[in-house]
Parts: C-alpha cells; sequence; structure tokens
C-alpha cells in the first residue's frame, strides 16, 4: 500500500507521523519550506529549518522511527501529478488552498483513484475528514488568509490529524471510506 | 420533506429536524438557522443575539443518508490544510 501525502503543513505533516505504524510506503508532496513559525503547529523540529517540507518529513521519519519514505519537494500540477501520484494506492490530501486541492481531485477521478481530504476553517474551531465523492474545495475568503500559525490551534490540528489518520487506518485495514467533521467539542462520523 | 439539519458555529456542532414543503435553498437553510439558533431550538446552540448575517460565509453540503434520508450541513469554509503556503500569500 503506497500513501501519498499531498501537502505536509500542519495537518499533513501530523497525520503522517502517527501513519508511521502502518506498514504502508508513505511518499510526501510539498514545494514550501520549514520555517520558524511552522514549528508551532507543524509536526517539524528546530533542525529542520529551512529544508524543503517534504524533505524535512522524511529525514525526521528515518531518523526519529527509522522509517523510509519518499519526498517530493515541488508544487503539485497538472503536469507532474500523474508522475507524483501515479503508483498511489491512496491519496491525502492536505494542501491550503483550492486550486492544488482541484487539480490533485480531478486527477483521482479521471483514474478512478481513492482520495481523501482534510481541511480546517481559518479560525480553528472547524475541521472535516471526507473522501473525494463528497468534497467540493473550499475557495480562501483572501489570497493568503492567515490562521494557525501562532500554535494557538494546535490541540484541533491534532484532533483533525488524527481524525485523518484513524480514516488512513481504516482504509488500509479494512478497504472502509469513513467520514467525519470535528468541532471543538465533539469528532462526528458523518456516514 | 424532513431533513436533518446540522449547524457549526463557534466550535460547536449539533443536529435539528427540519421540515420543507421542497429541497431548501442555501439562503432559506442560513435565514431558518440563524432563526434556530436565537431561539434556542438546536441543543447547545443559543444566541439570542445572533447577527442576521452570521452564516454568510457558510457551505451548506447536503448529502443523501444511506436510510434514504437528506441531510444538510451548514459549516464554516475549510480552505486550509493547516497553515497558508508561500504560495497562496
Amino acid at each position: 500500500m503506497r500513501i501519498v501525502f499531498c501537502g505536509v503543513g500542519a495537518l499533513g505533516s501530523t497525520a503522517a507521523v502517527l501513519c508511521r505504524g502502518l506498514g504502508a510506503e508513505l511518499a510526501f508532496v510539498d514545494f514550501d519550506r520549514v520555517e520558524s513559525k511552522n514549528l508551532a503547529a507543524q509536526a517539524f523540529v528546530k533542525a529542520s529549518l529551512g529544508r524543503n517540507k517534504a524533505e524535512a518529513l522524511k529525514l525526521q521519519l528515518a531518523s526519529f522511527y527509522g522509517l523510509k519514505s519518499e519526498a517530493f519537494p515541488v508544487k503539485l500540477v497538472d503536469d507532474n501529478v500523474d508522475a507524483l501520484c501515479g503508483r498511489a494506492d491512496l491519496a491525502v490530501d492536505c494542501f491550503d488552498n483550492a486550486a492544488s486541492r482541484g487539480v490533485l481531485q480531478a486527477w483521482a477521478r479521471r483514474n478512478g483513484r481513492p482520495l481523501v481530504h482534510a481541511a480546517i476553517a481559518a479560525d480553528g474551531t472547524f475541521g472535516l475528514v471526507r473522501w473525494s465523492e463528497r468534497f467540493v474545495p473550499d475557495v480562501e475568503d483572501a489570497a493568503g488568509q492567515a490562521t494557525c500559525e501562532a500554535g494557538e490551534h494546535l490541540p484541533m490540528i491534532g484532533t483533525l490529524a488524527g481524525t485523518l489518520a484513524r480514516v488512513i487506518q481504516d482504509f488500509v485495514e479494512h478497504g472502509t471510506r469513513r467520514s467525519a467533521v470535528v468541532s471543538l467539542r465533539a469528532v462526528t462520523p458523518t456516514d | 420533506m424532513r431533513l436533518i439539519l446540522n449547524v457549526t458555529l463557534s466550535g460547536v456542532s449539533a443536529d435539528h429536524t427540519v421540515e420543507f414543503d421542497a429541497e431548501p435553498r442555501d439562503e432559506d437553510v442560513k435565514r431558518l438557522a440563524v432563526e434556530l439558533v436565537r431561539s434556542g431550538d438546536i441543543p447547545g446552540l443559543h444566541v439570542a443575539g445572533l447577527s442576521d448575517r452570521a452564516f454568510d460565509d457558510y457551505v451548506v453540503d447536503r448529502f443523501d443518508t444511506p436510510e434514504g434520508g437528506r441531510r444538510l450541513f451548514l459549516r464554516p469554509k475549510v480552505p486550509f490544510g493547516g497553515e497558508p503556503s508561500a504560495a497562496s500569500r
């Protein structure tokens, strides 16, 4: 089972770490670099500052847990999505923008591949994990709208990433496709 | 038709069963939700002075349930994977 995490910011990096025991082949796609502010809300450590996020996550999993994984330090676009995700048995969307989510979703639909999305509101009070058949990407209210930068939403990010990791685990082990909404008070299955 | 409407406000989500003559438009769902929250009819969600525009930027998701029913989710937008990257700035 090969799982490709597309976007390894707050949700993607945290969920990937929680998936380390699945026995699956993990791969990460992200063009962005680790900045100091990321340490407050993402799974990166100080030694990873300045590294590409996909590469940093690969190195951290190797050095902390002895886990091998693959990193693709590029932006996912129409021209490379097949090369990056073509061998995926499961794609996981943790992107932070509707355009990238749309590219991945279109690819998954064209090729009949399983794709699960995780997404969080700007104020950190609500999030969801939803399979692609029922997912429509939301557009940011404004380009560059800030969220989660100070780490104040870290518990919510942890809850949502944990929910995503459990949904991935259920898919890997049983083939089931569960979805959920996550609020500050509860994780509620939606199917 | 009977629908289950799930409303999320300030990090709290709750269900409420509602009756409509036909599939409601998004605007109708949002207007009804404002009234339900103001009146306290949705468990755990009671804001007497809720603004008329409280749900203007919200999204309405519509799903058929495995039991043959209809379920609506009135929820905040969820554009992010955790933190906006340089590409979205």
